[in-house]
């Protein structure tokens, strides 16, 4: 992930959008001109159920800043119950990596409808915010400071 | 004879009487080791052998390991951690109760050699015996024997425990184990309190100190900033040769195929650097959210000492706090991850 601690340096937010509601949010915040941060890559992902925490730590080693797995609200899964299994492997990641010493920014979870772009964009406006101000990720780096 | 001898004449008898009876194909326990105060299991088909059985304090292993890998009636000899174990793997599908004979040992905890040679100031060669006595341990050197409180030498995991007593089991080779873990930290407790400065570093475990109390170590970690958390970690999974014996030696890692060693997509490389040897035990640790009974049988197993069970305990304590699920606690319950409640861990999603 290139320069790292220049003043120029942006976040780099890896964005798990589920196909049927968080990404329906992404898509109309863009089609009604939303403006939102452009940190954000999105990989769309047909459940927030779909996301193994593998990817998440992947991410983050590959040097993404931060990780966002959105999805349906509970009750409001395409799939009926992919979200509620989502949600308990988000908590044991989430929290079982902090344990071992990552930043509790730098895993994030969020529930956004398809007709939530102003959601959409305060989230990924926090979150941006929240990276900006613990800075790069250099967990992985050989020699960290 | 001392309730190790009881509980072990009386397992080779009912081992000989299932087999004799066909009751049963094959019969796991655990015979002496080739070391000095080690076992190593044994899992055997024929009658002859069962004279090799035995029940001491240093029957570390999870046998609970073995059971997805035969075919055929099993009898298994299981502490209190292995039968939550086995029951942890009822509940993912990988064993049925019906081909099981659990043969339970109300389990008076397990002897660490370590501890025994920072008390005793000897090499394990040296001692001539460990003998366990109730709440005491006798320990002879040169044919002079000594006696201690037995929390001083149990294993970490051991003074942990919730429980010793097996939570299923067809046949209990003795009285159920008064929940002698709270008596045990307590005497623990009393004899850190007295003697100070007695406790020492835990092997190369940078700079831990072993247990004062069983959640010591724990306790420590949580009260260092994320930096120094991940530092620590850093410099621990530096030391990884990624042998992945503590995987190996893990009744819950089950799979046939582990992510480690996919290629497509590779997920980690062969390479142990310490980026990888931490994703994998991270990851591995997830995996076991919900199976892990912490029989710290990978700590034991890690030639390098990283202090793999405060990963694994901060997961088994993690779980209960989020969802309240302990592992292999009943049978038929739906194992943690395909279960889920309406309205739970919602604090932490926006
Ligand atoms: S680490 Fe995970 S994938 Fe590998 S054997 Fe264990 S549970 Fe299976
Ligand atoms: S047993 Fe120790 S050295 Fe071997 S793979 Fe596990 S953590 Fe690494």
């Amino acid at each position: 992930m290139g320069a790292k601690l220049n003043s120029e340096w942006e976040p780099q937010l890896l964005g798990f959008l589920c196909k049927w509601c968080s990404y329906g949010g992404a898509d109309l915040a863009g089609t009604s001109r939303k403006k939102y941060p452009p940190n954000i890559r999105i990989i769309k992902v047909p459940c927030s159920g779909r996301v193994d925490p593998l990817f998440v730590f992947k991410a983050l080693q590959m040097g993404f800043d931060g990780v966002l797995v959105s999805g349906c609200h509970p009750g409001d899964c395409h799939y009926q119950t992919g979200n509620f299994r989502a949600r308990r492997r988000i908590a044991i990641t989430k929290k079982f990596l902090e344990y071992m010493g990552m930043e509790p920014e730098r895993i994030q979870a969020s529930w956004i409808s398809a007709s939530e772009a102003g959601k959409f964009v305060e989230v990924v406006t926090e979150v941006t915010e929240g990276l900006k101000a613990i800075g790069p990720n250099q967990l992985f780096d050989e020699q960290r400071p | 004879m001392n309730s190790d001898h009881k509980m072990q004449q009386k397992l080779r008898h009912e081992a000989k009487a299932l087999l004799e009876q066909d009751k049963v194909d094959l019969i796991i326990g655990f015979e002496a080791g080739s070391l000095k105060f080690t076992t190593t299991p044994l899992i055997t088909k024929s009658k002859d052998d069962l004279d090799r059985l035995v029940i001491n304090p240093f029957i570390v292993n999870n046998l609970a390991l073995f059971l997805p890998d035969f075919k055929g009636r099993i009898a298994v000899a299981s502490k209190g951690c292995d039968s939550r174990s086995i029951v942890s793997l009822i509940q993912d599908n990988k064993v049925s109760r019906d081909d099981l004979v659990i043969i339970g040992i109300p389990c008076p905890g397990m002897i660490e050699l370590r501890k025994v040679e920072k008390l005793t100031g000897k090499d394990r060669d040296e001692l001539d015996d460990i003998i366990r006595e109730g709440d005491k341990v006798v320990i002879t050197v040169d044919g002079k024997g000594s006696e201690f409180p037995i929390a001083e030498v149990l294993s970490d995991n051991c003074l942990a425990c919730e429980f010793p007593t097996p939570q299923d089991y067809d046949i209990l080779l003795g009285e159920p184990t008064a929940t002698s873990q709270e008596s045990r930290v307590k005497s623990r407790e009393s004899r850190v309190k007295g003697q100070g400065s007695r406790v020492q570093s835990h092997g190369e475990g940078g700079g831990l100190q072993s247990e004062a109390s069983p959640d010591s170590r724990l306790q420590t970690l949580k009260a260092m900033s994320p930096q120094q958390r991940w530092e620590f970690w850093r410099k621990e999974f530096s030391r990884c040769i990624r042998c992945y014996a503590c995987r190996n030696i893990c009744p819950s890692c089950f799979c046939k195929r582990c992510f480690v060693e996919e290629s497509e997509p590779r997920w980690l490389m062969p390479m142990p650097r310490w980026q990888e040897n931490l994703m994998f035990q991270a990851i591995r640790n997830i995996h076991l959210a919900g199976r892990c009974t912490d029989c710290g049988g990978c700590e034991r197993s890690c030639p390098v000492n990283i202090p793999l069970r405060c990963l694994t305990k901060e997961m088994y304590d993690l779980v209960d706090e989020l969802f309240h699920f302990k592992a292999g606690m009943d049978k038929d319950a739906p194992p943690l991850m395909t279960h889920y409640e309406q309205e739970e861990a919602e604090d932490l999603i926006r």
